[in-house]
């Protein structure tokens, strides 16, 4: 053996024996820090109480799912109330930071909670990982460095959707029933603006509070002439709007066409007179025919009984982008300038999608049109779902604009 | 008992300072939510507990000074100097346009207060190119005078301690003055009062000012706290929550109002991060209140100590 193989070998093992060690030091390292602490902030009580538990439930399929570790390190979870009240929501984050010492916020759903969460993440430097609440502003106007979204902002699902009401529905006049706050603003003024762009006429907005306990005059203050409805309403309105449009005999009169309406968490209540009518433009439906999306609706149906809602895939998705993150920067959490520069950089393969972040920490994403239809599932029976039946691929949230024009026109205000 | 009371005021005093050296940061911020949600139940009590007017447009007060603080703030960049004496003026103003609410007794006078603090929480609600709607006002920066930033928590936790004591002493100077005892006796009965002489709308007009300049100085200190707004802040539920406030704590009493914003906040803060059904612990509280204390938490001390009858005249 020569000097200089003897010399290559050794340089060789001793190599490896440097590798080995920083491998060994650098696991140490990672078991000495404990545990990565993740905070999910949702209403479990009050208004939103079931989109709430929604999340909390896909949030938990995945982190089961995930072995609950992360980057070889073990995950713990603390689930606070916000109870849908932003002065709640700020103290439970800062109750998050400062007493349960979490590395990272994923929440909340509520759209006002939105800045407020935002705020605590900026004076703490703690990331939020931004799930349903969906205020335009945070990825927009208002945006925070500490703050990505993994969800949606209102007007995204809503721009889709004026395109699809004149191009395929072939609606020229339509009035819209709008919810009256933020959110129900920026959806319907989404659609509005891309339908109007085309050459669509409005005859009418009729806007709603949240918690309109009767749906007669709206319904009955329709345009006589218009040629479609198209409907935006959440929580219990939901529910209340199906009521009043059959009740009332407007299906005899009108076309509806939810535009953000009958979603997996509202089917349930609704029934049959559903079937075959447009449910929402959304991110997500359940019914959606790929295998990444069986996979995760056999998981939840099996574990929950119930088919999940766009909440369920929401936080599972803001959860596994939180996971490929931490995955990517080998779990060092701590590293909060990486850890969002990860979130920022990563593809994720979601039930819903592929999804990326844009330059404004929204992520590009498919929107799907969907019609109700009744389907079997193994787990459940017979059941209601969205079923997508046109997709618009790599939806931004500035739709076909350049972003700065977008931004320039300034937020949908009613 | 003098003396036992100044010695239990003086322990009071020497928690307070000690909670930022011992309590973790979460607590002291909780705890200065507390005194500020505390002194806004303190407003409302110098109407209920003493002149027994049931004001249900508190928030209004609160909110219009969060406001007016948070938007010259963050949109015009004036000086803390400047916004937060403007804030409470802002609240001030509106409580002397609110006061004629006075003229009204009874359910009528719940009912337009109702009716009043709807406005407000319409307009910030609805306003949204200059309130920020739904999404509120984020960013507020910290208090700064003469350059001095309060940005610790820990210091603007004894800031608004310094706040709350002064306001306390004025307030228990008020309360036993003349002006308070002719509220009282208006609270026992108005029409004697008015055969005595005097004009009890007005002075009913000048505790609604009082108690409204409180609860904008309350919005100030909150706004600083939360650098945030939003229009709940200016809601019905708060207005409801800050009376229960007053009536669980103990009406009438001035550390009443501070127990009962403790309990509120504590239960909703705290106990909900372990029990699920915190609002249902929140019920029986009310509940037992209601039962066995209803005087609030402050009356049943003082009963408990045996002054009981004491307590109930005396402030």
């Amino acid at each position: 053996m020569s000097i200089a193989t003897l010399h290559r070998r050794f340089i060789c093992a001793a190599g490896a024996s440097l590798l080995a060690t920083a491998l060994v030091t650098a696991s140490a390292f990672a078991q000495q820090t404990g545990p990565i602490k993740i905070g999910l902030l949702v209403p479990l009580t009050g208004p939103l109480a079931t989109p709430g538990i929604d999340m909390v439930d896909g949030f938990k399929l995945f982190w089961e799912q995930a072995g609950n570790t992360a980057g070889g390190r073990k995950v713990e979870y603390v689930i606070a109330d916000t109870t849908c009240n932003p002065d709640q929501a700020i103290t439970q984050a800062r109750r998050l930071v400062h007493q349960e010492k979490v590395h990272i916020m994923i929440g909340p759903l509520c759209g006002h909670e939105g800045p407020a969460v935002a705020q605590v993440s900026k004076e703490t430097g703690i990331p939020l990982v931004m799930d349903t609440a969906g205020a335009d502003s945070v990825t927009k106007w208002d945006r925070t460095p500490t703050v990505v979204r993994t969800a949606v902002s209102a007007s995204q699902i809503g721009h889709p959707f004026g395109d699809y009401l004149y191009k395929e529905l072939g609606a020229r006049n339509v009035t819209f029933i709008g919810q009256d706050y933020t959110w129900g603003h920026e959806v319907t003024l989404g659609i509005v603006q891309t339908y109007k762009e085309l050459g669509g006429k409005v005859a009418k907005i009729i806007w709603n509070p949240i918690g309109t306990k009767d749906y007669g005059p709206t319904v009955a203050s329709i345009a006589p002439d218009s040629d479609a409805v198209v409907a935006i309403v959440v929580g219990a309105d939901r529910i209340r709007l199906f009521e009043s449009w059959f009740g009332f005999g407007m299906d005899k009169k009108f076309k509806i066409y939810g535009g953000y309406w009958m979603h997996q968490d509202a089917l349930p209540q609704m029934d049959d007179r559903a079937i075959g009518m447009i449910g929402n433009s959304l991110h997500y439906a359940a019914g959606l025919d790929t295998p990444a999306n069986k996979a995760f609706v056999d998981a939840f149906a099996n574990k929950y009984k119930r088919l999940p809602s766009w909440f369920s895939e929401s936080a599972y998705t803001a959860s596994l982008w939180t996971r490929t993150a931490i995955e990517a920067i080998k779990g060092n959490v701590e590293d909060k300038d990486a850890f969002l520069k990860a979130m920022r950089g990563a593809t994720v393969n979601a039930p819903r999608g592929t999804l990326k972040m844009d330059a404004y920490d929204n992520p590009i994403q498919n929107v799907y049109v969907t019609r109700i239809q009744k389907i079997n599932h193994p787990a459940i029976g017979s059941v209601l779902t969205n079923v997508p039946i046109k997709t618009y691929e790599n939806v931004s949230q500035f739709w076909t604009w350049n972003p700065e024009e977008f931004l320039k026109r300034g937020p949908y205000k009613r | 008992m003098r003396r036992y009371r100044v010695i239990l005021a003086l322990t009071a005093l020497a928690a307070a300072l000690i909670v930022p050296l011992v309590a973790g940061q979460f607590w002291m911020t909780l705890i200065t939510q507390i005194y500020i949600y505390g002194l806004l139940a303190l407003s409302v009590d110098l109407l209920l507990g003493h002149a027994g007017l049931y004001s249900l447009c508190q928030a209004s007060f609160f909110a219009v000074a969060a406001y007016t603080t948070a938007i010259l703030e963050v949109r015009y960049g004036y000086p803390t100097l400047v916004a937060a004496p403007a804030g409470l003026v802002a609240g001030t103003l509106l409580a002397v346009l609110y006061g004629c609410a006075v003229r009204t007794r009874g359910v009528y006078f719940i009912l337009i207060t109702i009716a009043l603090g709807y406005i407000i929480w319409g307009a910030v609600y609805r306003w949204a190119s200059f309130t920020g709607g739904d999404n509120g006002i984020t960013n507020v920066p910290p208090p700064s005078v003469a350059g001095v930033s309060i940005a610790s928590q820990t210091t603007y936790y004894y800031f608004v301690l310094g706040v709350v004591i002064l306001c306390a002493f004025g307030y228990r100077i008020l309360i036993r003055s003349p002006f308070g005892l002719s509220l009282r006796g208006i609270k026992g009965s108005e029409s004697r009062m008015q055969s005595l002489g005097y004009r009890t709308t007005m002075h009913l007009y000048a505790a609604f000012v009082i108690s409204g300049a409180i609860a904008s100085l309350a919005g100030v200190l909150y706004v600083y706290y939360n650098r945030f707004i939003n229009p709940v802040a200016a809601s019905f539920q708060i207005s409801v929550e800050v009376s229960l406030m007053a009536i669980v704590g103990g009406s009438g009493t001035i550390v009443g109002p501070f127990i009962g914003a403790g309990i509120f906040l504590g239960l909703r803060n705290w106990v909900s991060s372990f029990f699920e059904m915190h609002t249902a612990v929140m019920g029986i509280v009310f509940i037992a209140t209601v039962l066995w204390a209803p005087s609030g938490i402050a009356g049943f001390i003082g009963r408990w100590r045996g002054d009981g009858a004491k307590t109930k005249d005396r402030p």
